[in-house]
């Protein structure tokens, strides 16, 4: 598998690291346990589109969002995580 | 209090053994040589300021400085990108330091030492290029990475920063790694492995190439 990293091109796997799923979303302060429980632990086994992060460690040490096919293993796209370079915060 | 007198030495100071290795009867193919005693800035702009950092390397250097993988060469600087928004100063004899680019970037910028913290080694010859092939899945033709091109990659599981520099004098090119100081002697017998069928001339300078 290769991943093409928005700031360096397409790169090997082995310069990424796998994070996780980027679907959970912080609950608000104040949130119910069985939220902040859903959050920390809580993780869909998806057949299909997923949305993950990952670390290009082994380059531009960005963290990227990407969508991939946990089926085919297709990547239908790549864009940096929020925080990813300080120009591109929010992007 | 006692004093200390900090003496620098380069980490491949041990694994560095200068002259022809590997393959014998034949005109070595591959070239290395550590560049010693350099000064390393990194530059990375802070929180929603890329913009302005921009402008004041422009103001610095007189030259846009890399915001995209490349190696941009100033009139007594080298600035490299090394990931997004963030770029190395590379230079010689105390004129890119903490102290006098401090008062010109540190408003838009975190600016961290890193002249002992890695070693730059370049890399010529005619298998240059072959040899790297082993090492590296980035493409390194002229033609997909030319004189200017650079790369945050991996070596044999090593973080390094890769550029092409300008041509030598023979017209052969010119490949620069930055890999970190407790890295350099592995990576460094990773590639003289690599290196020794092709014969491989060994050297360490004070001058960046």
């Amino acid at each position: 598998m290769r991943i093409v990293c928005p700031f360096c091109g397409e790169r090997e796997l082995g310069e990424f690291t796998y994070l996780g799923d980027a679907k959970p979303v912080r609950p608000v302060a104040g949130a119910s346990e069985d939220e902040v429980f859903d959050y920390v632990y809580l993780r869909d086994n998806v057949a299909g589109a997923t949305s993950e992060y990952w670390y290009h460690g082994g380059g531009c040490r960005a963290w990227l969002k990407v969508a991939r096919n946990t089926l085919t293993h297709e990547i239908s796209s790549v864009e940096p995580a929020l925080g990813a370079g300080a120009a591109r915060v929010g992007a | 209090m006692a004093d200390f007198s900090w003496v620098s030495r380069s980490p491949l100071e041990h694994a560095l053994v200068t002259g022809t290795h590997g393959a014998r009867g034949v005109e070595a193919g591959v070239s290395l040589t550590e560049i010693r005693n350099f000064d390393l800035i990194q530059v990375m702009a802070r929180r929603g300021q890329a913009a302005e950092l921009a402008k004041a390397a422009m103001a610095r250097f007189g030259v846009a400085a890399p915001d995209a993988p490349k190696a941009v060469q100033t009139s007594d600087a080298t600035l490299i990108w090394s990931g997004p928004d963030q770029f190395f100063v590379l230079s010689k004899g105390s004129k890119h330091t903490m102290q006098t680019l401090a008062p010109a970037l540190s408003s838009p910028a975190s600016l961290s030492d890193q002249s002992h913290a890695r070693a730059l080694i370049g890399i010529s010859g005619s298998k240059a290029r072959i040899m790297l092939a082993k090492l590296s899945s980035i493409d390194l033709h002229p033609e997909v990475f030319p004189i200017g091109s650079a790369a945050a990659t991996s070596m044999d599981h090593t973080s390094v920063t890769l550029w092409r520099g300008g041509n030598r004098p023979d017209g052969q090119a010119l490949f620069n790694l930055l890999v970190f100081a407790t890295f350099a002697e592995s990576l460094w017998h990773t590639m003289l492995d690599a290196a020794a069928e092709y014969g491989v001339d060994i050297s360490h300078s004070e001058e960046l190439a």
